[in-house]
């Protein structure tokens, strides 16, 4: 039994089909990212899968069970939200007492949880002195109350400082690498969760668009070794003898496809031809994930890593993306 | 669901609305008893019977009910121990740690019943505060447990509890705060005091809430607006409660189903 279940499932908002037959899993012991533009469908998605959004179709099951129907969700599920769920007016530590008392809880659980995330020093603030990154903590804290397994989180690094983003990082890989628990989190930036996720899962337009391991994601594209050798028109032809295919980029520097790496640097030395630079070439996973989202005409893909957020939401004229 | 009532009551006294609508309600129906008390026994245009004197047993008894104008605040806290969560989305977290959605609202009811009762013992001994010692002043003999006296009182309880139950259902109907609050005040104030009033209305406004606390409490004074026409007092209680049930059951059955998004 996968920890996340989703099957076939589908939500229409009016005439916007805001998932459109979506099916995953998420297992233990691994970080999946969910990933799309805004208005793909992510929150739309985590919203069902926590019982706050009644789907039209499908279903989605956490540990097996519909949210709705377990007996003690918040020790079987942390989630986050929006940061925005907190009355101004309470405390952070009173709002996790409160969430404590209703799931039967120990009340020392709030100020652990609070110490985890590192609001210890504001506990006993309101909210509504909070930062936008505080709530955002505050938000994870409430999913640690209960020493989850399973962990929903809706773009969780929204307002995280940088130190706050890296340690998210660290505490998520954590959670599922040495704690055993499955991690499903949204994002609509590839490089925000590129170094956390094992596994992605993308959806554009309320469908999903790709779904598999993240380095998967970058061998999809056709590779090529670069190289750089000063006798390089007699390397091509070398290569070209032992059944790869080299492409002249000029001043000295071959593609290669067909061989890999180690391959070019055995016809190197036999041939001692001196080679002074040689390279594994991936395809840029934002240029991948533009291309899957059906943005990528949208440029900025060729520019070294650029932090592409997507110029223009979903149109909400709904159908068939 | 003692944990959650719990839970709720944190909910409710871990915020500042509370003890503001505790003082507003204390205000009030301490104004109204300032008045009772101030114009005991003073006479207004000829021909109106004077009100009962501060010696009077009449008097003690229109005292003991005025506790029951600490039913408006007590409605208000209940409509916003709904509308909050909505209002500042807390009900997102509510649910995801209760989703059984309907739980939360008994709770929310159980709790709201706590709260009522609290705020009516408060108005309770803001009442004995004044009145025993004017009653004494004044020469009359204070009687705790005559004159209906007992009876009244513990209408003034149960009415002050019941409209917040009755809040609560007002507000998870409408989950909007601003215009769950204005519905109820346009209620009392408007469409009662219409029913009160215009006597050919009078047979139902003993249906409406505002008919039922005072069914609930039934002081046989005469402030000059004639005889009501009351329920018994169980029956008063039971509308109250009646209400309060009716409207969180719509209510789970249409807005509390609704996609929190
Ligand atoms: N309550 C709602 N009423 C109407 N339409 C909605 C509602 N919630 C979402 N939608 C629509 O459903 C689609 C998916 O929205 P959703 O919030 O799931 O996207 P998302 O992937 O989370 O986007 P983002 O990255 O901006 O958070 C959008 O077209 C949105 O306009
Ligand atoms: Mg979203």
């Amino acid at each position: 039994m996968s920890a996340i279940e989703i099957r076939n499932l589908f939500k229409s908002f009016g005439p916007v089909k805001a998932v459109n037959d979506v099916s995953f899993t998420v297992e233990s012991g691994t970080v999946t990212g969910y990933l799309g533009p805004n208005g793909a469908g992510k929150t739309t998605t985590l919203r069902c899968l926590l019982g706050l959004v009644a789907a039209d179709g499908g279903t989605a099951l956490v540990n097996g069970h519909r949210y709705a129907e377990l007996d003690h969700p918040l020790t079987e599920v942390g989630a986050v939200l929006e940061a925005t769920n907190f009355h101004p007016g309470r405390s952070a530590r009173n709002h996790l007492r409160v969430m404590c008392t209703a799931a039967g809880l120990p009340a020392d659980r709030a100020d652990d949880a609070l110490a985890q995330v590192g609001l210890a020093d504001v506990a006993n603030k309101r909210v509504a002195g909070f930062s936008l990154g505080m709530r955002q903590r505050l938000a994870l804290a409430t999913a640690l109350i209960g020493r989850p397994k399973v962990f929903i989180l809706d773009e969780p690094a929204n307002g995280l400082d940088p130190a706050g983003i890296q340690w998210l990082r660290g505490f998520l890989r954590h959670l599922a690498h040495e704690k055993g628990a499955a991690v499903l989190v949204s994002s609509h930036v590839l490089s925000e969760v590129e170094q956390t996720v094992d596994n992605v899962v993308i959806i554009a337009g309320g469908r999903l668009v790709h779904q598999g391991a993240l380095a998967d994601l970058t061998a999809n594209g056709d590779h090529g070794v670069r190289v750089r050798a000063d006798e390089d028109e007699k390397l091509a032809a070398a290569v070209e003898r032992e059944g790869g295919r080299a492409e002249r980029l000029g001043d000295g520097v071959l593609r290669v496809r067909g061989l890999d790496r180690e391959a070019v640097g055995r016809i190197a030395l036999d041939e001692r031809i001196l080679v002074s630079e040689m390279v594994q070439e991936r395809s840029d996973l934002q240029k991948v994930f533009l291309e899957l989202t059906g943005s990528a005409q949208n440029g900025s893909a060729g520019e070294p890593r650029p932090q592409v957020e997507w110029p223009q939401p979903r149109s909400t004229s709904g159908g068939d993306a | 669901m003692v944990a959650l009532v719990r839970a709720e009551l944190q909910k409710l006294f871990t915020t500042r609305l509370w003890w503001v609508m505790l003082i507003s309600a204390l205000l009030y129906s301490g104004f109204v008893l300032v008045l009772v008390t101030a114009f005991a026994g003073v006479s207004g245009s000829p021909g109106v019977p004077a009100s009962p004197g501060r010696d009077t047993p009449e008097y003690q008894q229109l005292a003991w009910s005025s506790g029951s104008a600490a039913t408006l605040f007590v409605m208000i806290l209940g409509i916003v121990m709904v509308t909050a969560e909505y209002r500042y989305q807390t009900i997102t977290g509510t649910f995801l740690t209760t989703p059984r959605r309907g739980r939360v609202v008994t709770a929310k009811l159980l709790a709201g019943l706590v709260v009522g009762v609290l705020f009516g013992l408060a108005t309770l001994a803001l009442t004995a505060v004044v009145v025993i010692p004017a009653v004494s002043l004044s020469g009359g003999e204070v009687t705790l447990t005559d004159h209906g006296i007992p009876r009244i009182a513990g209408g003034v309880l149960a009415s002050v509890a019941l409209y917040a139950l009755f809040g609560i259902g007002l507000g998870a109907l409408i989950r909007n705060q601003i215009g769950a609050i204005m519905a109820g005040v346009a209620w009392v104030f408007v469409v009662e005091a219409i029913l009160a009033v215009v006597p050919a209305l009078r047979t139902v406004g003993k249906w409406t809430p505002g008919g039922a606390s005072n069914a609930l409490i039934n002081v046989n004074v005469n402030t000059g607006l004639g005889e009501f026409d009351l329920l018994p007092a169980w029956g008063g209680a039971a509308v109250l409660v009646a209400y309060a049930l009716l409207f969180a059951a719509v209510a789970s059955l249409t807005t509390l189903r609704r996609d929190i998004t």
